[in-house]
């Protein structure tokens, strides 16, 4: 009986909320990114499923019902990204030229950095979707065939790197305009710069919020025409 | 915490319905018009055109979302705690991934922020002279 509830939803899904309440927990307490819930939680859950060897498959099938709230959240990023459409009428074409640009740059260059050093298919298909918000890469690894894990955990790797190293480099730059700072942490570093953007100021924070839903949508119309599956 | 008024708990029930809604009216037309964007991606377009027509976001639609993409994390859990059970990928798979990762990143956050620059600078002179 006790195998069988390990292997049911009644065990997964207490033990993924229980992981990022305690990974919330622990990143408010902290405040350093290097601590986002999503590391913490991920560790949580992997030495859990470690320990009582419970194969990830199974853990993943009772999984069910977070996946299926996935798509709605999709849906939801259009709602900041209204509340912030008001930004580009300040500022206008040079932050939508730059999103643009920076939606196929951002993995253009990583990409190229790995087909430099010699990688396979599936690690060059997981990095096109490195500078998308989660929710978007992974509906959109699913349309180009890329590994879901490998796709997250580059996102993740991604998200928190950019928010650490964003701010000093555009400071180190000369740079001090928040909007500047936001939309930049915004298209590289998704919700994690985003989040991190908030934290300096609301200005800098909407505009992270609009490059990355933008740079999402965009990346989401045309990485699929440019890779063919 | 006060329990929520029925007027309070009908706003949220629109809210999800209308995610939910917009949802699965995207990926019809997705699949319908065989798009090669996500059916969700589709949605959240909707979404927006709907919110932009609209003028402003219902107040259940905003606080259902706000919820939502706080919970973000949690959803993907599953799928990035998978990364621990790749048995496909060598120690340089690894190291070559990583090195993208972070020079990509910075390259990319120096690319970015210096086009911006000039792209605002020149908008800027623009402004002045008129």
């Amino acid at each position: 009986m006790s195998s069988e509830l390990l292997h049911s939803p009644l065990f997964a899904l207490p033990l993924s909320c229980g992981a990022f309440w305690f990974g919330v927990l622990l990143y408010r307490r902290t405040g350093t990114v290097l601590l986002h819930p999503i590391i913490t939680a991920s560790l949580l859950v992997f030495a859990a499923l470690y320990s009582l060897d419970i194969p990830y498959r199974d853990y993943q099938d009772a999984s069910g019902l977070l996946y299926v709230l996935l798509g709605p959240a999709v849906v939801a990023l259009a709602v900041p990204l209204k509340q912030n459409l008001t930004v580009i009428r300040r500022a206008g074409w040079p932050l939508l030229v730059t999103i643009a640009i920076g939606a196929l740059l951002a993995p253009a260059v990583a990409v190229g950095i790995a087909l430099l050093l010699g990688m396979g298919k599936s690690v060059l298909l997981a990095l096109s979707g490195k500078s998308i918000t989660t929710p978007i890469a992974l509906a959109l690894a699913e349309k180009i065939h890329a590994t879901l894990s490998l796709t997250a955990a580059i996102v993740v790797l991604t998200g928190v790197f950019g928010a650490l190293a964003g701010p000093p480099l555009v400071r180190r730059l000369g740079i001090r305009d928040e909007r500047i700072l936001g939309v930049v942490l915004g298209i590289n570093a998704h919700a994690v710069g985003t989040a991190r953007a908030l934290e300096i100021s609301a200005l800098c924070g909407a505009c992270a919020a609009l490059a990355m839903g933008l740079c999402g949508a965009l990346s989401a119309l045309l990485l699929p025409l440019i890779i063919a599956p | 915490m006060t329990a929520p008024s029925p007027r309070e708990l009908a706003h949220w029930v629109l809210g999800i319905a209308i995610l939910f809604g917009c949802e699965r009216l995207g990926s019809l037309i997705g699949k319908a018009l065989a798009l090669p964007v996500p059916g969700t991606v589709v949605g959240m377009l909707l979404l927006l055109v709907g919110l932009m027509v609209y003028g402003s976001v219902p107040r259940g639609l905003a606080k259902v979302s706000a919820q939502l993409l706080f919970l973000l994390p949690l959803l993907f859990l599953p799928a990035a705690t998978g990364v621990f059970f790749l048995r496909d990928l060598s120690l340089s798979d690894w190291l070559g991934l990583l090195a993208a990762i972070l020079f990509g990143t910075l390259i990319s956050l120096t690319l970015c922020t210096l086009l911006l620059r000039r792209l605002l600078r020149k908008t800027d002179i623009v402004h002045n002279n008129e």
